[in-house]
C-alpha cells in the first residue's frame, strides 16, 4: 500500500517537475483547457440567473384590469360586484386613477427626466384600475380568466402579466439545450487536445517507456505518470477557468448592477456558484484522465510492438 | 533454471531464425553465445528475457513455461533477470543516480534502502564518483558499466548481455568482462552474446555457438583451458 502510494507521489512529483521545466507550453495548453471550460460556464450562468428572476416573476402572477378612461363610478362599483362574486378571484384591489397619479409622482421624484415629461402631460392620462390575483397559477386557467375579464363592459384591457415571462422562460429552456451541447462539443475538443499533448509527452519519452517495459514495468506503472499529466492539465485548466469566469462576472455585475437599479432590481449574476465550479473542475480532470488513457493505451502498444 | 527444448523461432515475413534450438543452463553458470551478426544471438537472448515468445517449442524460466504466462505475468518474471544491451538504452535526460534507481522504482524500492543500493551498485562498476553526472559525459566503457549498475542495482540471479563490449576497445572491453567474471562468482549466472573471442580463451567457459538458427554446443577445449 505504501509502495502504491509512494508510486503515484513520485509520479506526480515527476509530471510536475517536467511542467515546470516546459513552463510556458503547459501554461498554453491550460489556456486552451480554461478558455474551453469558460465559455459554456458563462453561458450557463447567464441563463441560470436570468430563469430565476423569470421563475421569480412568474409566481406574482396578477392580472391587471384597466377601466375606460371614462368610467363612472357606477361602473366601478359593478365590475367591484362582479369581480368579488368571481370565485376564480383571491383578492384584488382597486387603484384609482388620482392614486396612480400620485404614485407616480412620488416614484418619479427623484428621476428629472421622467418628472420632467409627468409635468409637460399637465393632466393625468392614467386610467382607474384593478389588480386581481388569481385562486390558480396555472397558465391556462389564468388565461381564460383574463379573457373572461376582459369581455366585461367598461373594461379597456385585461393584462397578465406573465405572458412575457412564460415567453422568455421558453427562451432560456431552449438555450439551456445549446449550451448543454456546446459544452459537450468542447468537451470532445477537449478531450482530442489532452489525447494529443500527452500523445506527443510519450513520443519524447519514448526511450523512457521502452527501457522501463524491458526491465520489468508494468504497462500501469508505464501508463500512471502520463494519467497525472492528463489530470494535472485538467485540474489547472479548471481552475484558470474559474479565475476567468470570476473576473468576467466580476466586471459585468458592474454593468449590470446599474442596468437592474434602472429597473429598482438588486438583480446580479452570482459569484460565487461552488456547484458549477466543482463541476467545471470535475469535469476538466475527468476529461484530462480519458483523453491521456485512449492515448497512452495505443501509444504503449505502438511503442512497445517496435 | 532455463530450460530450452525444440525452440523453433520465425519473425512474420521472414525464414526461421532459430531452429531446433534446445539447451539448459543451470544457475551460476558463465554461458557465452556466439555466432555471426544474424545467427539468432540477439533473438535466443530475447527469449531468455521473455520479450518474445517462441514460435514452436518450450522456454520454462524457473519452472514457468514462457508461452502459457499471462501478458500481465510477463513484467514480474521480467524483473529476474538483469539485462543488458549493446547501445546501453541509457535514459539521457537523467543523472547516472537516476538511470540506476529506475529498476528500484519499479519493484518498489524507495528511500534509505534505495539509495543505499543505487550507490552500492554504482561503486561494484567503479562510477561513485559520477553519480551526479549526466550519462552523455561519460565515455563509452563508463556508460556500458552504468548500464551494468542498472542491471545489478534489483539483484536479480541472471545477467543478460548482449554484446556489451562490441563498441568498445579493447582495454575497456577487459575491465566490463572483469565485472561480469566478478558478479559471477558470487553466483550470478551470467548469459552474454558476443562475436568476438575476447576474455572467452582465457577461462573455462560453457559456449553456445549459433550458426544460421542452429545450435552445436562447444565445451571449453583443453587448450583453452591451459592457455
Amino acid at each position: 500500500m505504501s509502495n502504491w502510494l509512494n508510486h503515484q507521489l513520485q509520479a506526480i512529483r515527476l509530471v510536475l517537475l517536467r511542467m515546470r521545466d516546459n513552463l510556458l507550453s503547459s501554461f498554453m495548453i491550460c489556456l486552451v483547457i480554461g478558455v474551453a471550460m469558460c465559455l459554456p460556464s458563462l453561458f450557463y450562468i447567464g441563463i441560470d440567473s436570468l430563469a430565476k428572476l423569470t421563475n421569480h416573476m412568474q409566481k406574482e402572477t396578477e392580472i391587471s384590469l384597466f377601466l375606460k378612461l371614462d368610467a363612472s363610478k357606477n361602473t366601478i362599483s359593478e365590475i367591484d360586484a362582479l369581480l368579488a362574486n368571481n370565485s376564480a378571484i383571491k383578492q384584488y384591489h382597486f387603484v384609482s386613477k388620482d392614486e396612480a397619479w400620485q404614485q407616480l409622482q412620488i416614484k418619479s421624484k427623484d428621476d428629472n427626466t421622467v418628472g420632467d415629461v409627468i409635468n409637460q402631460l399637465g393632466k393625468n392620462p392614467l386610467p382607474d384600475a384593478f389588480f386581481i390575483q388569481a385562486n390558480s397559477s396555472e397558465p391556462e386557467t389564468l388565461e381564460a380568466l383574463r379573457i373572461e375579464l376582459q369581455t366585461i363592459p367598461g373594461v379597456e384591457q385585461a393584462l397578465l402579466n406573465t405572458e412575457w415571462a412564460k415567453r422568455l422562460a421558453t427562451l432560456l429552456s431552449l438555450s439551456k439545450k445549446l449550451t448543454f451541447f456546446i459544452a459537450i462539443l468542447l468537451a470532445i475538443v477537449l478531450l482530442v487536445i489532452i489525447g494529443n499533448t500527452v500523445r506527443m509527452q510519450i513520443l519524447t519519452q519514448k526511450d523512457e517507456i521502452e527501457v522501463s517495459y524491458l526491465i520489468g514495468a508494468t504497462r500501469s506503472f508505464i501508463r500512471t505518470p502520463f494519467l497525472y499529466a492528463g489530470m494535472l492539465y485538467g485540474l489547472f485548466g479548471g481552475l484558470l477557468a474559474i479565475v476567468m469566469i470570476t473576473a468576467i462576472i466580476q466586471t459585468f455585475n458592474y454593468s449590470v448592477s446599474q442596468i437592474s437599479h434602472l429597473y429598482s432590481s438588486d438583480f446580479s449574476l452570482n459569484l460565487f456558484n461552488d456547484r458549477l465550479y466543482l463541476a467545471v473542475i470535475t469535469s476538466a480532470v475527468v476529461i484530462g484522465w480519458a483523453g491521456s488513457y485512449v492515448a497512452v493505451s495505443r501509444a504503449i502498444t505502438t511503442a512497445l510492438r517496435n | 533454471m532455463i530450460q530450452f527444448d525444440q525452440v523453433t523461432k520465425r519473425y512474420p515475413g521472414s525464414d526461421e531464425v532459430l531452429k531446433n534450438v534446445s539447451f539448459s543452463i543451470d544457475a551460476g553458470e558463465f554461458v557465452f553465445v556466439t555466432g555471426h551478426s544474424g545467427a539468432g544471438k540477439s533473438t535466443l537472448l530475447k527469449l531468455i528475457a521473455a520479450t518474445e515468445r517462441p514460435t514452436s517449442g518450450t522456454v520454462l524460466i524457473a519452472n514457468q513455461n514462457v508461452s502459457q504466462l499471462k501478458a500481465s505475468a510477463i513484467p514480474f518474471l521480467r524483473r529476474r533477470f538483469g539485462l543488458i544491451f549493446q547501445d546501453h538504452k541509457l535514459l539521457y535526460d537523467r543523472n547516472c543516480y537516476e538511470n540506476v534507481i529506475l529498476p528500484l522504482r519499479i519493484n518498489g524500492v524507495s528511500g534509505q534502502e534505495a539509495s543505499k543500493r543505487v550507490r552500492a551498485a554504482l561503486d561494484k562498476v567503479g562510477l561513485l564518483h559520477k553519480e551526479k553526472a549526466m550519462p552523455i559525459t561519460l565515455s563509452g566503457g563508463e556508460q556500458q558499466r552504468l548500464a551494468i549498475a542498472r542491471a545489478v542495482v534489483s539483484r536479480p540471479s541472471i545477467l543478460i548481455a548482449d554484446e556489451p563490449t562490441g563498441n568498445l576497445d579493447a582495454s575497456y572491453a577487459a575491465d566490463i568482462m572483469a565485472i561480469f567474471y566478478a558478479f559471477n562468482q558470487v553466483g550470478v549466472t551470467v548469459i552474454m552474446a558476443t562475436h568476438d573471442a575476447l576474455g572467452m580463451s582465457a577461462r573455462q567457459n560453457r559456449v553456445l555457438h549459433l550458426n544460421q538458427g542452429r545450435l552445436s554446443e562447444n565445451m571449453p577445449s583443453a587448450e583453452s583451458v591451459l592457455s
